[in-house]
């Protein structure tokens, strides 16, 4: 004798385990999102600030009493730092007196009002979304220091990061899954068993039911209704017979 | 014999404490001189876009130091060169100048090539100064190693770029070409070029007409366009290019083809013979004069075609006699060395001068003697129209300034700027 399968009961279960990791999978990669972001944007504007400062203190030495080579040099080894783009340094009136862009410096910043101690967002066409941070030499009168990092060094460590998150969820959910799948087909088997055993009797097929009447061993819920099933069998009310004459 | 063994004990204290300190004080003394040897250090591009100017300053140094030795070398020693390639690069450059300093403990530092390596170099100069440890005669005529605080550790013997971006922009101006825009390298020495300009602009009443910029290390075979439109759109009568030869020539071929038909002039770090080979080899002789008909380069040495002078005779003589090549583990990439070059003459009169300095340091040479031998220089007749002087304070040997334009397949003096450019 077959036994009945019962995992129509659980297809919701599994559609709802479904949905559980596809929610959980989406609002972590949110809040990752957010959180690298706004952590990574923080650090390398405080970076930003911190070589802006760094370089504007150095410079107060070299725009007085040396060539602007020197300076320039000094600029130079800040590019060489992962995230930071470009580096310029103006004068008290704006002119450009050192930058490290090729092939020159862009229109947008070109035009763009003097500032001694800022941190604005830039689209350069071509070039990419920076955050640049300004901060002043001798207090703005001998010019500024302006730092550009690259937002898009951020854009790929958030990517990086969602990338090994949804790595780790996919295998978890492939594990999840699985785990379900069998706990599923644990649950519904002596269920599938209780309903076969039900039959059987319901059929007046005390023998036939022979098979899975281990199931009257069980001390969990399906054992219990099996127990059930077989006291209403044995203790039910003679039958009356039908007016089509079956049972 | 207990008083002998005192004495042993005594003797052996005394020696072991003293030892150390006699060792170093030695080590110090004698660094780079042996009883054979002189030893200099040299840290330069072999290797790169810009290996021909290592190349040719080398072999320009080695002609004349070549014959020093045949002919005995200076109070019996022979003149070693320790060498390095640092390809141009500032961050190989220190390291090769640590290597050359702690490690293989030269006398002295000779021939560097290239303002960001130099510039990079000069703070090691400073922080081992008690090791009175000098850069000679280095291939860059930025300010750095002409100011404080660095300008004590060196000695130059080439004009400035100052000198020579203002010879430039005194001719251009003096001609009716007012608007001179500005190409220069990303760098250190991009920007002395620049600082050069601008300053000799202002002295005219006159600013940068317009700026673009290239990376250090670009090949001929990039495209320098974008520069050429951004330079193209200041409109200007005139452009000075402050750069090594790959890019420059890169930039005079697309200045061309773009139709910016102005005056290019180029500082004498380019390497002119190395910029006049990209531009003219395997061209028809046509293509090639549209490439050159405009260029003009500022040079700190004169013509090596011009036999009048005694240096440039003495210079073609040894440079056929010696022909000196790189040593071969330094060879990394193909390169042909010209016959004669503005930068192996440059490196010959270097090595000359150096040779005098070490032989007025006399039997004993000692780092320590140096400057005092430097300074003794006092219209010192190098074989050029121009003495050489030096003074506590007059750290350049050389202010001369000549212009050079292209004719043929070389370049000449340029005598007059009027009927040439106006």
């Amino acid at each position: 004798m077959q036994v009945i399968k019962v995992q129509k009961l659980f297809q919701k279960t599994l559609f709802g385990v479904f949905a559980l990791f596809g929610f959980i999978g989406v609002s972590t990669s949110i809040l990752l999102i957010y959180t690298v972001d706004s952590y990574l944007t923080e650090e390398y504007e405080t970076n930003s600030a911190g070589i802006a400062q760094s370089i504007a203190d150095s410079s107060v030495d070299i725009l007085l009493n040396r060539d602007l080579s020197a300076l320039q040099s000094l600029i130079d080894q800040f590019v060489e730092i992962q995230g930071i783009s470009y580096v310029y340094i103006t004068d008290e009136t704006g002119e450009f007196l050192a930058h490290t862009f090729v092939p020159g410096v862009p229109d947008q910043i070109r035009n763009s009002e003097p500032a001694t101690n800022t941190t604005v967002q830039r689209q350069l066409p071509g070039m990419g979304d920076f955050v640049e941070v300004s901060r002043p030499i001798l207090a703005g009168v001998a010019g500024a220091v302006h730092v550009g990092m690259d937002t898009g060094i951020i854009a790929l460590q958030v990517q990086r990061a969602i990338g090994r998150q949804v790595y780790l969820i996919s295998i978890v959910f492939v594990v999840g899954v699985l785990a379900a799948v069998w706990l599923v087909s644990l649950a519904s088997r002596p269920i599938g068993e209780a309903l076969t055993y039900a039959v059987a009797l319901a059929r007046g097929e005390e023998e036939q039911a022979a098979p899975v009447e281990g199931i009257l061993a069980r001390n969990d819920e399906a054992g219990q209704l099996a127990r059930l099933f077989l006291h209403f069998y044995r203790h039910r009310a003679p039958s009356t017979p039908s007016t089509d004459g079956t049972a | 014999m207990m008083r002998d063994r005192r004495s042993l004990i005594s003797a052996g204290i005394a020696g072991g404490l003293t030892w150390p300190w006699l060792r170093t004080l030695a080590e110090t003394a004698d660094s780079g001189i042996t009883d054979t040897e002189v030893i200099l250090g040299m840290s330069a591009a072999f290797s790169g876009p810009s290996r021909g100017l290592g190349i040719e300053l080398y072999r320009g140094a080695s002609a004349y130091f070549d014959d020093v030795n045949y002919n005995g070398g200076i109070s019996g020693r022979r003149i070693s060169l320790k060498i390095y390639d640092d390809g141009y690069q500032p961050d190989a450059s220190v390291n090769n100048t640590m290597q050359l300093m702690l490690e293989d403990r030269v006398f002295l530092l000779f021939g560097y090539v290239g303002t960001p390596t130099v510039t990079r170099v000069l703070p090691l100069l400073k922080k081992f100064q008690d090791q009175s440890v000098f850069l000679f005669f280095p291939f860059t005529g930025a300010q750095p190693q002409r100011e404080p605080p660095y300008g004590d550790f060196a000695f130059n013997l080439r004009a400035s770029y100052l000198q020579e971006t203002a010879g430039l922009v005194d001719n251009f101006v003096r001609i009716g070409r007012r608007r001179i825009a500005v190409f220069y390298q990303a760098d250190a020495y991009g920007r002395s070029g620049w600082v050069g300009v601008r300053t000799a602009l202002a002295r005219h009443g006159e600013r940068i007409a317009g700026e673009a910029t290239y990376s250090r290390g670009t090949q001929f075979t990039a495209t320098l366009r974008p520069q050429v439109e951004i330079l193209q759109a200041a409109e200007p009568d005139a452009v000075i290019c402050v750069g090594a030869y790959a890019a420059c020539a890169a930039f005079a071929r697309d200045a061309v083809d773009l139709g910016l038909e102005v005056p290019i002039a180029n500082v004498s770090f380019v390497g002119s013979e190395n910029l006049l080979a990209l531009l003219t080899e395997g061209r028809e002789r046509a293509d090639s004069e549209r490439y050159t008909r405009l260029l003009v380069n500022s040079q700190v040495v004169p013509s090596y075609e011009d036999t009048s002078i005694p240096a440039v005779l003495e210079y073609r003589e040894f440079m056929q006699r010696y022909n000196p090549a790189v040593p071969a583990e330094l060879v990394t990439e193909a390169y042909t060395p010209f016959d004669h070059s503005f930068v192996s003459l440059e490196g010959f009169l270097s090595a000359k001068l150096m040779v005098e300095i070490l032989r007025r340091l006399g039997d004993e040479p000692a780092r320590a003697d140096l400057q005092q031998a430097v300074f003794s220089l006092e219209d010192f007749d190098l074989g050029l129209s121009e003495r050489v002087s030096f003074a506590d304070g007059r750290r350049q040997g050389l202010q001369q300034v000549f212009y050079t334009v292209v004719d043929g397949d070389r370049f000449v003096t340029l005598n007059d700027w009027d009927e040439r450019f106006s």
